[in-house]
């Protein structure tokens, strides 16, 4: 070889012509391809045209943990479809867009599952600046059906979308009141400065005070402030009984290290976080949250009494074992309620037409999903569902209260 | 008094945490005139090889030990494959190193699968006078901090190859002419540099927990801090250091905390107008 090259004849495995050809395709492929790609049914059954089903969520990016959960979420369900013999006789294909935690690189690559792939749903959207940002150009300029999985505020109300993660009223209405039977009267609302904490906190503040508490500290930070001192030791001071936090990561770790360090746990205080999760137990060493308390529709626990929680769980730790976890504050259970609601839409409706489909999930029903059944509020767009309350212990979290029977979103 | 304890703590803990991760950063820029937009993702590699060592089961201070040995390696290379190509071209370097920040950012958010992860301190616990609460882990970074600033200053102040760095600095033509080799001392800043990053990186990440964007949360106040203490001396960093990371964690206790991070840019830019060169030029 080194002859070879002294000679000047280098190997001719990569000649000029073929790079230049492959450089050709490569630039090709990228320029109609990058950010969304195609995954198609590899199973028997698979028909030549099948249901085009559009994941719009943040695979990369700061929050592409929640994101990668939805996209499995989604692969798991629609395997399943597909496995069963697909929905009218066709087979599902997942067509992928990366929202990459940023709304104007999320707006092209959905524009492209819109216009390009011509999806007949979409699912997807973790935040809800995210949801704002691509819901004109899936439900207005798209006319296509757009299914939101993720918990948020609750006052979506846009005709063909679809919410099937909980709203802040299914989390907090009970949540609230046993906080404070449970923790005290006097709240702390620790907040990251955008929309979603600014709702829970609008919320959450009526609540307190309609059941005899008060809210002793509300303030607001940039999202991605790391260190709380000042905070901490106000909350410390004014003998805060409750921490309502809705400080998101990275800023949501240092926070509660700092509360446990300066002794709040240790004086008998409550945390509550309406986000946390099993995806979120990482982000501290199990003493610093131990007691944080939420609700949400689903937590790893409930498939101890709850047999079809356990088989969803346990087909998702099967088919993606690792580190993204199938947890409800990904946004994972709305994931695979939204596909199996519209599933039976889609059957009771007999086509992909998007006023049959809308008119037939609008009181679609599964009597299985995580965290038990569900069903869309007629008129309302939004699910009702089973709500718990949680605790962390040591680590994990334990269900401590749970809902008689399906919880109303009060929404729209 | 608790209170008030509690503040001055906090504020001297924070400022610490500034002085370790712009100290490299101040390094770099004095001695070589480039603005190492990596250095937060130095910080960052500092605070994923601690991890790494602890999820190997290792105990944390072993990464600890390690990371500033890992971090200069790595800072070594790539100082020898990329930057030294660009010391001429200033501007280029600072492209070059953002290019280089990028990828290793991206590159631990693929390997931590872009989740937050938290790594315990190895001293645990917190202890109490006056009523007031500190944390063990804080108080030993104030003593690392004070310590690594007073070696940095000997090394450079007290030393032959302090003297040679400050002679390189002051003029390189003539360093080169006297028989001094300025790529091997550039070479060696740099690697020395990314060591103090890692450093700061293996320190911090039990109080911030390890995820891709920890570095940049430094970056911007970390150039803000040379700017402010005077770039070209190694006094200058530390006290543009101290100042901004005092700044940052004290102006909460003021006002409105969505306020303060802005206002700590502004009272910045105000005083680098009437103090153009810096708290020591």
């Amino acid at each position: 070889m080194c002859d070879q090259i002294a000679d000047g004849v280098i190997a001719s495995r990569v000649s000029r012509r073929r790079f230049l050809h492959s450089a050709a395709w490569m630039s090709g492929a990228v320029a109609t391809g990058a950010g969304s790609w195609v995954l198609q049914p590899p199973w028997a059954n698979a028909a030549a045209t099948p249901i085009k089903v559009g994941i719009a969520t943040d695979l990369t990016g700061a929050i592409a943990y929640a994101g990668n959960a939805n996209a499995n979420a989604a692969r798991m369900v629609v395997k399943d479809i597909n496995d069963a013999g697909g929905i009218l006789g066709r087979s599902i294909a997942l067509f992928f867009a990366d929202t990459a935690s940023n709304e104007s690189i999320a707006v092209s690559n959905v524009r492209r599952l819109i216009q390009r792939d011509k999806v007949d749903l979409v699912l997807g959207g973790i935040t809800s600046s995210m949801r704002n940002a691509i819901k004109d150009v899936i439900v207005t300029r798209g006319k296509t059906l757009y299914i939101y999985p993720e918990q948020y505020e609750g006052k979506e109300c846009t005709p063909y979308l679809f919410c099937t993660g909980p709203t802040l009223s299914q989390q907090c209405d009970r949540f609230i009141p046993w906080l404070i039977k449970n923790g005290g009267r006097r709240f702390a609302l620790p907040a990251a400065n955008y929309v979603f904490p600014r709702a829970v906190n609008e919320h959450t503040r009526k609540l307190i005070e309609n059941n005899g508490g008060e809210v002793i500290l509300e303030e607001y930070y940039p999202v991605g402030q790391i260190e709380y001192g000042a905070t901490v030791s106000r909350i410390m001071t004014n003998n805060v009984e409750v921490v309502l936090n809705t400080i998101i990561p990275p800023g949501a770790g240092p926070f509660l290290k700092q509360l446990h360090e300066a002794g709040f746990g240790r004086r008998g205080g409550r945390l509550a976080c309406l986000y946390y999760d099993e995806a979120s137990l990482n982000i501290n060493e199990p003493q610093e949250i131990e007691g944080m308390a939420n609700c949400l529709d689903y937590f790893r626990a409930v498939t101890s009494e709850d047999p079809a929680s356990a088989r969803i769980q346990a087909e998702y730790d099967r088919e993606f074992p690792g580190r993204i976890l199938f947890a409800a504050g990904t946004g994972a259970t709305g994931m695979y309620r939204g596909l199996k609601l519209w599933e039976l839409a889609v059957k009771e409706a007999g086509n992909l037409d998007r006023e049959h489909v809308a008119a037939a999930l609008d009181h679609a029903k599964i009597s299985e999903g995580p965290g038990g059944p569900a069903e869309m509020v007629p008129g309302k767009r939004h699910c009702k569902m089973n709500m718990y309350t949680a605790v962390a212990k040591n680590g994990n979290f334990e269900i401590v209260a749970r809902s008689e029977g399906l919880v109303d979103p009060m929404a729209c | 008094m608790e209170s008030t304890l509690n503040a001055t703590f906090e504020v001297l803990s924070f400022g610490a945490v500034f002085v370790l991760v712009v100290l490299g950063l101040g390094i770099v820029a004095g001695m070589m005139g480039i603005f190492n937009f990596a250095h937060g993702d130095f910080v960052l590699l500092g605070a994923y090889t601690t991890y790494l060592v602890y999820s190997l089961g290792l105990p944390v201070w072993l990464g600890m030990l390690a990371a500033p040995l890992v971090v200069a390696a790595i800072g070594f290379v790539l100082e020898r494959l990329v930057i030294r190509r660009f010391y001429v071209i200033p501007v280029i370097a600072m492209v070059a190193t953002y290019a280089l920040g990028l990828i290793i950012r991206e590159g631990v958010r693929g390997l931590i699968g872009g989740l937050y992860l938290s790594v315990p301190e190895p001293i645990v616990g917190s202890f109490t006078v006056a009523g007031a609460h500190f944390s063990r882990w804080r108080l030993a970074i104030i003593v690392i901090a004070v310590t690594v600033t007073i070696t940095g200053y000997f090394l450079l102040t007290r030393t032959s190859f302090g003297l040679r760095v400050r002679a390189a600095l002051d003029n390189p033509s003539l360093a080169r002419a006297s028989g001094i080799s300025t790529s091997a001392l550039y070479a060696a800043t740099f690697t020395v540099g990314a060591g103090l990053a890692g450093l700061a990186g293996a320190l911090v990440v039990p109080l911030f927990s390890l995820f891709a964007d920890l570095g940049i949360h430094f970056l911007i106040l970390g150039f803000l801090a040379i700017l402010i203490g005077g770039i070209g001396t190694f006094q200058g960093s530390i006290a543009g250091a101290a100042t901004v990371g005092a700044l940052s964690a004290a102006l909460p206790w003021a006002v409105a905390p969505v306020l303060a991070d802005a206002l700590v840019f502004v009272i910045a830019v105000v005083f680098i107008k009437f103090r153009p060169k810096g708290l020591i030029a």
